[in-house]
């Protein structure tokens, strides 16, 4: 009798955990909650909060159908502990109950419910648009390009970084090497202060090498050229001006006088082309001075000012050329400092009657000048005119043009 | 009403019908203490990829013929306010103190004797972790176990056991208490 009514007891629950009036409200909350949840190892503190609300929802539930049926706890309880209860079609039924009072089942009930939601949601975007947008589909995702693309830009970063580290780390070798090896000539300053300056002029270029390289062979490759020019620059020039000084102090005393002669094209050409002929100049000049050992120092800024720095400011990239060729012609491939006595002698004489031919060069490079800075004043606007130095050429023109906008304004005025 | 409540609860409650006996317990502790550390010990998982807890973490533990549930709470300040959510039907309370803290001794004084002055933990035997003790600067146990007054603990059972989370050492200790405690108590 007792087995008969706990099956009859079953059957109504089970019943009533099918219909609609326990699963849509159940369901209902299930839905409406369940998206905080997720499969993290940790658990929310919201979701103990919802778990007592599941309680008290599901608790109402069976409190009415009880009274609806008219069974009392016990017998609910034997009907759920009956061996038909327990069969394992029937576990599953039971579960949304036995989520009360176990928070685990309550919390994977709801994670596998989001999870439900979640693909339906996909499948209706599926269903709208034909495909998934990119951003949802599985694998690759645009998360994880655009994670690349940021390592790509962290590791380029980085390298730059070292590169810039050992450039730095370079140029103090340099420097200490450069410093220790003229430390007895009396000039240590000049030479440091070239120093400088040549490599403020070397490494913008680098930089902006290394930046532009974006394969790294190719960044690496322009790293190493940038650290030998300087180096293999510095070596020739003062070897080259060991050997032959006088030209080149010669060259510095042409260049400073045309500088006063006329002051208006100098502060011209001064304030248009100063950066890089100023660097070039001084790099040249106080390379001069401890191979020679004689502070000329007097030359120096109006030298820098002047408009044959122009000209001078590739002398040390022209020295290295012509050693080069120097190089090549005598059929050389060591370095320089490897070679024997006689072959550095040879190359020495070379080099001196190439730097002879570019001296002529020069010196006719600046007669050609010379009529062009007699001319230059010509462009310049009609305001300064109030100098003294001005052509008689330039007189008349000046004249003529008065000329003319006095004939505009009579025309003007009189109309 | 209310009562009607408690007896559906525990209806449903019995309705899982499990031969395993299982015993709820909730571990406590300020932060940083090694709440979850110990947590993960006990279940033989890995203690080396532990962050703050911001919720609740939970592991079911096979101990003794009993099925040991054991709830760890965050321990930081604004989480404490939601211990009291968790204190129901527990078996037993397990706190954890870092015996390297001193600092904070106060401090965890304070929040284990807010917790035996709750009603629900009323009776609730409690085993306190003297935790890093493989730490130099750690205390020893006895020496906590003064500090916190735990002598004059008489309406419950309690122990004080140290311990290192990280190595593992003394945990087994404290869960032998554990057992043979529930066991004596339960029946």
């Amino acid at each position: 009798m007792a087995e008969d009514d706990s099956e009859w007891v079953v059957e109504s629950i089970v019943g009533y955990l099918g219909s609609p009036e326990w699963v849509i409200p159940v369901t209902d909350f299930m839905e409406n909650k369940c998206t905080v949840f997720d499969d993290e190892d940790e658990n929310k503190l919201s979701y103990t909060e919802i778990h007592q609300q599941y309680k008290n929802l599901v608790e109402k539930l069976l409190e009415n159908y009880m009274q609806d049926v008219g069974i009392n706890e016990q017998q609910f309880l034997d009907a759920c502990t009956s061996p038909f209860a327990k069969s394992k079609t029937l576990q599953s039924v039971f579960q949304p109950v036995l989520a009360t009072d176990d928070f685990q089942i309550f919390r994977s009930l709801m994670v596998q419910k989001n999870m439900e939601l979640q693909l339906q949601a996909l499948s209706v975007i599926k269903e709208r648009n034909g495909a998934l947008p990119e951003c949802l589909t599985a694998g690759a995702d645009v998360m994880t390009e655009l994670q690349d693309q940021e390592m790509k830009i962290l590791q380029e970063v980085l390298r730059k970084s070292k590169e810039e580290y050992d450039e730095g780390i370079a140029r103090r070798l340099l420097l200490e090497k450069e410093v220790g090896s003229t430390s007895s000539s009396c000039s240590d300053k000049p030479v440091a202060e070239s120093r400088e300056a040549q490599n403020t002029t070397s490494a913008p270029s680098q930089r902006s090498n290394t930046a532009k390289a974006k394969a790294e062979g190719k960044g690496d490759r322009s790293h190493s050229n940038g650290h030998h020019a300087p180096l293999v620059n510095g070596n020739t020039t003062t070897e080259l001006n060991l050997v032959n000084s006088k030209p080149a102090k010669k060259q510095e005393s042409k260049t400073a006088a045309p500088a006063g002669g006329d002051k208006k094209s100098a502060a011209k050409s001064s304030s248009t082309s100063k950066p890089t002929p100023d660097c070039g100049g001084n790099v040249v000049e106080s390379k001069v001075l401890p191979a020679v050992r004689a502070p000329v120092k007097s030359g120096e800024p109006s030298a820098s000012l002047s408009p044959g720095t122009k000209e001078q400011s590739s002398s040390p990239t022209a020295a290295e050329a012509w050693l080069e060729e120097a190089h090549r012609e005598a059929g050389f491939s060591k370095p320089y400092t490897e070679l024997s006595v006689s072959q550095q002698e040879q190359l020495q004489q070379r080099a001196a009657y190439l730097r002879q031919q570019r001296d002529k060069l020069h010196a006719l490079k600046k007669e050609q000048q010379k009529p062009k800075q007699v001319t230059a004043p010509e462009e310049a606007p009609p305001t300064t005119t109030t100098t003294p130095e001005i052509s008689a050429e330039e007189r008349k023109k000046l004249q003529k043009r008065k000329h003319l906008a006095d004939k505009l304004k009579e025309e003007v005025i009189k109309k | 009403m209310g009562e009607a409540q408690k007896g559906l609860l525990s209806v449903i409650e019995k309705l899982k019908g499990s031969t395993e006996q299982e015993v709820r317990i909730v571990l406590l502790g300020l932060d940083n203490a090694g709440k979850t550390t110990l947590l993960k010990s006990l279940a033989s998982e890995d203690v080396n990829t532990i962050t703050p807890t911001q919720g609740f973490n939970i592991k079911s533990v096979a101990s003794h013929g009993m099925k040991l549930n054991v709830w760890d709470i965050g321990g930081q300040r604004k989480i404490r306010t939601f211990w009291k959510k968790y204190l129901d039907n527990t078996d037993l309370l397990i706190y954890v103190i870092d015996s390297a803290d001193k600092k904070r001794f106060e401090e965890t004084g304070l929040e284990l004797s807010e917790l035996i002055d709750e009603d629900t933990l009323k009776g609730v035997p409690v085993l306190i972790f003297a935790n890093k003790q493989d730490l130099a600067t750690a205390s020893s146990a006895s020496e906590i176990a003064e500090g916190l007054n735990l002598h004059t603990y008489r309406d419950r059972e309690w122990q004080i056991q140290a311990c290192s989370a990280v190595s593992g050492e003394g945990v087994q200790d404290g869960m032998n208490w554990i057992c043979n405690n529930i066991v004596n108590k339960k029946k």
